[in-house]
């Protein structure tokens, strides 16, 4: 990372969250839909694989943004960490052993993650529903940034939970189980 | 629950899932070169006498500092004499904020602070309502400035505003703020004509609660 700027780094991870929300709506929509199993039955194997790398990349994410580019994390945001940093080690261990059995305890921790998330991209579109003061330091109503004009940190993360979400709910098929 | 038996890993969905990051990574340098995001806060001046101007200015604070406002309970504050600010405005031309027989009241904004956005207008209705007495100064002091935020530069930023009441700008540091033990933004602090703090409130205020705070001060 060393050498890009911030802000291609905002427009780099802005466009992996486009892909993740994609990857989300689209699975659901294949869920939805009984003309399209073709894309479950192609992503189901390394579901385990594809949510862990949501988790570490956001991690990656995560870290960079506030130890490099100096963005200091607000209340909120630490919350968010502390549903996605752990699915970073547990996903990665869960698919390297292939114990699906993680999605009892990942799922929970992603939708909190999820709801924490949403409320927090919430609140920048709409302070008031927030406390009423910008903390001095790391207000949690003030992006950081928003790239292609609605792209913040809150809705990166809300992207991967939402995704991993939708990968875990996947569950094995009937040769893996 | 046990593993799942062993399946056969689809190296091509890595290999896609690999290129599609990497196609990304290229489309973001590409759609950022050239793209200059860095602003200048403008120089600070060691002389305490005159500036340039800046977003951005030195500030010397005198006597002793309060403290943060409590979460809850009794604020320390109270009764305490405020130190004295002297600073610069945008321009570079002095300005200080001191204990001087008149009571005031000191709004410390931060220009990317959405309830400081809100506050401004309100301060203004305030005003030309005839909401603020007489014997009542009102000074603003432009804090926390971060070229990475919105709104910057603050002086235009409180230009379209129209803000319109004198205004110190605070140091890189935020010395003012902290001199003054902020917390929050927006920021206010009533002193009495005594020079002591009557009350502190951070936080978006409606009219009302204006009238009550400045009521404190001018009865102090």
């Amino acid at each position: 990372m060393v050498g890009l700027s911030v802000l291609a780094m905002e427009r780099f991870f802005a466009l992996l969250t486009l892909l993740a929300g994609a990857l989300a709506i689209a699975l659901i929509a294949a869920r939805l839909l009984p003309a399209a199993p073709y894309l479950l039955e192609l992503v189901r194997p390394v579901r385990l694989w594809l949510a862990w790398l949501i988790a570490a990349v956001s991690m990656a994410g995560s870290l960079y943004f506030s130890e490099s580019a100096n963005f200091v994390p607000c209340k909120l945001c630490w919350f968010q960490r502390i549903a996605m940093y752990p699915l970073a080690v547990l996903l990665l261990i869960a698919a390297a052993r292939r114990d699906d059995g993680i999605r009892r305890y990942a799922i929970p921790l992603a939708s909190i993650g999820a709801a924490i998330s949403a409320y927090h991209y919430l609140i920048e579109w709409r302070p008031s529903l927030g406390s009423g003061t910008c903390d001095i330091t790391a207000p949690c109503t003030v992006p950081w940034f928003r790239q292609f004009g609605f792209i913040s940190l809150p809705f990166m993360a809300l992207s991967g939970f939402v995704a991993i979400v939708a990968l875990l709910t996947l569950g094995p098929s009937h040769k893996e189980s | 629950m046990r593993p799942s038996p062993t399946r056969k890993k689809p190296l091509w969905l890595w290999a896609g899932i690999v290129g599609i990051v990497a196609l990304a990574l290229g489309i973001a340098v590409w759609s950022t070169s050239g793209s200059d995001t860095t602003v200048s806060q403008g120089t600070t001046a060691t002389d305490n006498s005159s500036s340039s101007a800046a977003e951005t200015q030195p500030v010397t604070v005198e006597g002793t500092p309060l403290p943060a406002p409590p979460d809850a309970g009794e604020d320390l504050a109270i009764g305490m004499t405020v130190p004295t600010l002297r600073g610069f405005r945008f321009d570079g031309s002095a300005i200080d904020i001191v204990p001087d027989g008149r009571a005031k009241m000191v709004v410390f904004l931060a220009h990317w602070c959405p309830h400081c956005n809100r506050e401004i207008p309100v301060l203004q209705g305030w005003a030309e309502a005839g909401g603020v007495p007489p014997d009542l100064d009102i000074v603003g002091v432009s804090t926390a400035v971060s070229s990475q935020r919105e709104n910057f530069p603050p002086s235009q930023w409180l230009i379209a505003s129209e803000w319109s009441w004198p205004l110190l700008a605070d140091s890189v540091n935020s010395d003012a703020a902290i001199a003054y033990g902020i917390g929050g933004f927006p920021s206010f602090v009533i002193v009495g004509a005594d020079g002591t703090v009557k009350a502190r409130s951070s936080g978006e205020l409606p009219v009302a609660d204006l009238d009550a705070l400045v009521k404190q001060a001018v009865a102090g």
